[in-house]
């Protein structure tokens, strides 16, 4: 009896524990969703731009604007050679996140992946959809010790589930945690998605 | 140096049990789940049309389940084991065929979370050189027990004797 007790009251301090370690800026949708997708990216990989231009806006569209799902940000930059910009780019999209403008600054660096990625102008690239203030906050956040330590966290939280690739992806429902195969194949989400939010 | 058959009588009980246990394992791990992402994982070699995905996503475990059971229990061999081998075969040049393309992909081999890489290939080849050789000596087991042995010897009769004609209506 005593053991079903302490086990209940870890589960719920695991819970409430993981509950606090997500960025409520990286999130996408309400967070009292009863799924949750985390998607473990790199902005300098081409499948997670394929990913987050053609699969997250009709999950967003069917799912997330309808409050069933919630979707979950988290950063993996690889470290590879061909990736040697992707860490900063994600400190930049952390930054912006305490900001609340992760979205666009994601969608910005998604979508100028191949010239940031090649030149190194990662900060010229995010600077293009920040105003004057923006900008000052985002420059003075990002050298702050606790983003490197976000983006870190995001790293080892991968790193403990076996990310090896990336977008890596996982469908999260309680206790549950499903890694969803990429390339996503939407009619097989959906089937999937509809059976989970009924 | 030739292996006792004796030896080879464990070696292939084993090797077939293994087996066996691994195909229950991999359905277990599909079935476990739901069919979906088996389905992705299909989807994601970019192969097959997708209601062929789903049949298949849908029967292929079920499949493993049963021929796992029947390597275990060991029931015609020869047929199961050769179509394992033909599975085996199919798989593993698919996933030789996704390497080869770069393609950075779900396996699908236990569920899904695993990518392909030389890992893969190496269990999958290794699995594969296992039903091969288990099929070849459910193939060699058989035509050893059709050759003629000393319970084929007449009543009394030694190998060296030789055997007495049988009367017509015993030869037919």
């Amino acid at each position: 009896m005593r053991f079903a007790s302490l086990a209940a009251a870890a589960l719920l301090l695991s819970a409430a524990a993981f509950a606090q370690e997500i960025d409520k800026g990286k999130i996408l949708g309400s967070p009292a969703a009863p799924v949750r997708i985390e998607v473990y990216s790199d902005f300098a990989c081409p499948a997670c731009r394929s990913f987050h231009e053609q699969m997250l806006p009709l999950i967003v569209r069917d799912y997330v604007m309808q409050g069933k799902v919630a979707i979950v940000n988290r950063e993996f930059p690889l470290n590879i050679p061909a990736h040697k910009y992707s860490r900063e780019a994600a400190n930049y999209a952390t930054a912006a996140a305490r900001l609340g403008i992760y979205q666009p600054v994601s969608d910005q660096l998604f979508r100028n992946q191949e010239s940031w990625s090649a030149s190194g102008k990662v900060w010229e690239t995010v600077a293009g959809v920040l105003n004057a203030e923006q900008q000052k906050k985002i420059q003075a956040l990002v050298h702050e010790s606790s983003i490197t330590a976000e983006v870190q966290h995001d790293l080892d939280a991968g790193n403990g589930l076996r990310v090896n690739s990336t977008p890596s992806i996982f469908l999260v429902r309680g206790s549950q945690r499903l890694p969803i195969p990429f390339p996503v194949n939407y009619s097989f989400l959906r089937s999937l998605l509809d059976g989970y939010t009924k | 140096m030739a292996i006792p058959n004796n030896a080879l009588r464990w070696i292939t009980l084993v090797l077939r049990v293994v087996l066996g246990i691994i195909f229950v394992y991999a359905a277990w791990a599909k079935l476990r789940l739901p069919w979906q992402l088996f389905a992705m994982s299909i989807d994601s070699y970019q192969l097959l049309p997708t209601p062929m995905v789903e049949f298949l996503a849908r029967t292929l475990p079920w499949f493993e389940l049963a021929l796992g059971l029947v390597l275990i229990g060991g029931w015609w061999l020869r047929l199961t084991s050769a179509f394992t081998s033909a599975l085996l075969l199919v798989f593993f040049s698919l996933i030789v065929r996704a390497a080869i393309k770069g393609q950075e992909i779900s396996c699908g081999c236990f569920g899904p979370g695993e990518t392909i890489s030389w890992k893969t290939m190496l269990r999958d080849g290794s699995m594969l050189a296992g039903s091969l050789f288990i099929t070849a000596m459910a193939f060699v087991n058989r035509r050893r027990s059709r050759m003629p042995g000393p319970e084929s010897l007449p009543q009394g009769g030694t190998p060296s004797e030789p055997a007495p004609s049988l009367p017509p209506s015993a030869s037919r």
